[in-house]
């Protein structure tokens, strides 16, 4: 069984530049961070490596940060400028029964983040609820599209904290 | 209908009966298209079980849409779901009725002020004829709700044109 | 009795006929169909331990006379995609395949409606019209569940007949007739005399046909079951399964005739088998007419006895359809190839070597 800080070191010395740091001053589990677009290769020796063998994704979830600076917008609202938007990552090795969490932070104009679909099957849906709320775009998943709100629905993205619901949709009034 | 409007200006006896015939086979035998998205569905379901049958008025569930006079939409519309009711309610047959059932299809429900994702009440894509307070409403409510309807129906005219 | 009756009253064959044939449509069997439904609704309920139509005149007795007037009213659609011939053809097609069957059915000694030679040929021949009726609905309706439903229930009607009439071949082995009407006459006397209790001639062959009689009994009322499409043969108008079958896109008085099919059928098979196996219309004890030595009133306590028959092997129906639940599509072909064929086959071999001693 390995503690997050061995696994730290382990990945730094395989992945090098594309782990960024260990967040554990935080009153929550600690954390790697991890660049957005190797997550990908980090997550398949994760689960491949015969020492760690984390072969179950637990949960992974979209989050916007709301670090970025707020503007007012046209319509009286709030705009938020710049920041980033994130995703956690929660692994489980049944093997081991250890449980570690990653993350991985875009830039919030245009997220992109490489997809875990072909490392854990049930990422699919995960990574689509993401898209969906947040609006991250995860490259190499085989069919992104909208899972929670309608497939044609233009007016951005709900779970984003600077989000307005539309007027109408197909011509029914949306607010109360 | 056009030539019995003129005919029978007032209520003639003759046209009051035939009105009250057909008026209690429509209310006495409301084919029900139970349209269960949510918690209300289970109510619903308990309404038509054993200790509040919704059978002793002649209300039994039907699955197809072309089949049934009553749909009872009960639970949250989303956005989604909309499309789908409108389609629905547009493939049952005239003369078809509405009971909204529980808050979330009354007014949005407990979604109203942050449900990015919830249409705020049924009646923004089907006219309603009833509506059932309540989050869930008992098996009662229900069935009060079920005789309004009914009472609405019994009031309905073939020469007078309704609201 | 009734023709010569007629054709006094109106002197001419052709409408003796004609009010003949049409007067158990009119006098038995609507009013039976619409019984029927309300007995259904009360017999599910009670087993499901609640009311069933209370509120509709007294118990609730006038219900069906309300869903009836209440189908007239509805709007009749046919959806733009639908194949409009075919689509109307196909309730009328299953109504009269019914229907039609009852014309040979033995109601009582003095009223058969065509007392053919034929008789249970021509029962199982024209209840096979609904076949087509079925599938001509379950295409037209330009919906992939009727379609599906709609084969499937084909398929099971065709599969079930063959046991059917293996049945009907082992009673016809024995009794040497196809005319219901002379099969009938001939389980005269008391309940012993009924065909499942081995035939009216007393001898080692009746006592040794009696395990087969009850064999072959259960082999055709499961296998009419199926054909009625009953529970538990009802995956064509299963609701979690297919939406309502092959009558899912019917409304109004279409759906009405499909309906009041379903139970005339119910009605017409109970019938036969009653007529097959439990002496048609022959009471179990002797008549009070004979007691009391009134002549005319003989064929009306006939009349009382079938009708009891048939409506005690419709409630056992309804009694199975609440209780047991439902057979898979493959399961259902698998009881009729693999279990049912063979055991009719081999019943009738056993019984045509019994009826050679």
């Amino acid at each position: 069984m390995k503690t997050i800080e061995e696994i730290f070191n382990l990945l730094k010395e395989k992945f090098g530049d594309a782990i960024i740091e260990l967040v554990s001053n935080r009153p929550v589990e600690s954390f790697i961070v991890i660049a957005p677009l190797e997550i990908d290769k980090v997550c398949l020796f994760l689960r491949d490596n015969e020492e760690l063998s984390f072969d179950n994704l637990m949960i992974l979830s979209g989050v916007d940060d709301a670090n970025g600076k707020n503007v007012p917008d046209e319509d009286g609202g709030t705009k938020i400028e710049g920041g980033t938007v994130s995703v956690y990552y929660h692994l489980e090795s049944t093997k081991f029964r250890n449980k570690i969490a990653l993350k991985v932070s875009a830039l919030r104009e245009n997220p992109e983040v490489n997809s875990v679909e072909s490392v854990w099957r049930h990422a699919d849906w995960h990574e689509r609820e993401a898209y969906d709320m947040i609006g991250i775009k995860f490259l190499n998943h085989p069919d992104l599209r909208r899972i929670l709100m309608p497939y044609d629905w233009e007016a951005g993205y709900p779970l984003r904290k600077d989000y307005k619901n539309p007027e109408f949709y197909q011509g029914m009034k949306v607010p109360y | 209908m056009g030539l019995l409007d003129k005919q029978f200006a007032t209520d003639s006896i003759v046209v009051t009966k035939v009105d009250d015939l057909l008026n209690w086979a429509r209310l006495s035998s409301l084919w029900q298209m139970g349209f269960g998205l949510a918690c209300c569905a289970i109510e619903m379901m308990a309404t038509s079980a054993s200790h509040y049958d919704f059978d002793r008025f002649g209300v039994i569930p039907r699955p197809s849409p072309r089949q049934s006079d009553v749909i009872i939409i009960s639970g949250t519309v989303t956005l989604k779901m909309a499309l789908r009711i409108k389609r629905l309610y547009e493939q049952m047959p005239d003369p078809k009725y509405v009971i909204s059932m529980g808050s979330c299809s009354n007014c949005g429900g407990p979604y109203w002020e942050h449900g990015y994702h919830v249409l705020k009440g049924v009646d923004r894509v089907i006219p309603v004829d009833v509506y059932v307070p309540g989050c869930p409403p008992r098996p009662e409510a229900l069935l009060e709700g079920l005789l309004k309807l009914q009472e609405k129906i019994r009031n309905e005219s073939l020469v007078k044109k309704s609201a | 009795m009734t023709y010569d009756f007629f054709f006094n009253l109106t002197g001419s064959y052709v409408w003796a006929d004609i009010i003949q044939s049409l007067l158990p449509l009119f006098i038995f069997i609507l009013p039976f169909a619409l019984f029927a439904v309300w007995l259904e609704r009360k017999v599910s309920a009670h087993m499901q331990d609640r009311l069933g139509p209370m509120r509709v005149g007294k118990h609730g007795w006038l219900q069906t006379v309300a869903d009836i007037i209440k189908l007239i009213q509805k709007e009749d659609i046919v959806a733009e995609n639908n194949d409009k011939p075919l689509f109307n053809l196909a309730p009328v097609l299953v109504f009269v395949g019914t229907y039609a069957a009852f014309a040979a059915i033995p109601f009582s000694s003095a009223y058969i409606g065509s007392n053919i030679d034929l008789g249970v040929f021509f029962i199982v021949a024209v209840s096979s019209f609904v076949v087509a009726g079925i599938l001509m609905a379950g295409w037209s309706s330009n919906n992939k569940y009727s379609l599906l439903g709609a084969m499937r229930s084909a398929a099971q009607i065709i599969s079930y007949e063959i046991p059917t009439v293996l049945v009907i071949i082992t009673i016809v082995m024995i009794t040497g007739t196809l005319n219901l009407g002379t099969l009938s006459e001939m389980q005269t006397g008391h309940f012993w005399n009924w065909m499942i209790f081995g035939g009216p001639t007393f001898g080692l062959t009746k006592i040794l046909l009696i395990p087969f009689m009850i064999l072959a009994f259960g082999i055709i009322y499961t296998s009419t079951l199926a054909e009625v499409n009953r529970t538990p043969f009802d995956i064509p108008e299963a609701e979690s399964e297919l939406v309502s079958g092959y009558h899912t896109e019917y409304s109004g008085m279409k759906f009405a005739m499909f309906f009041l099919a379903e139970y005339a059928n119910m009605f017409a098979v109970s019938a036969i088998v009653a007529a097959l196996f439990f002496g048609g219309y022959q009471s179990p004890v002797g008549y009070l007419g004979n007691l009391f030595n009134i002549p005319w009133l003989v064929p009306v306590e006939q009349l009382f006895w079938f009708t009891a028959k048939g409506l005690f092997f419709v409630f056992v129906q309804m009694w199975l359809r609440w209780t047991l639940p439902r057979l898979r599509v493959d399961q259902l072909m698998q009881v009729c190839w693999k279990y049912l064929i063979p055991l009719a086959f081999v019943n009738l071999i056993v019984v045509g070597l019994l009826t050679l001693l």
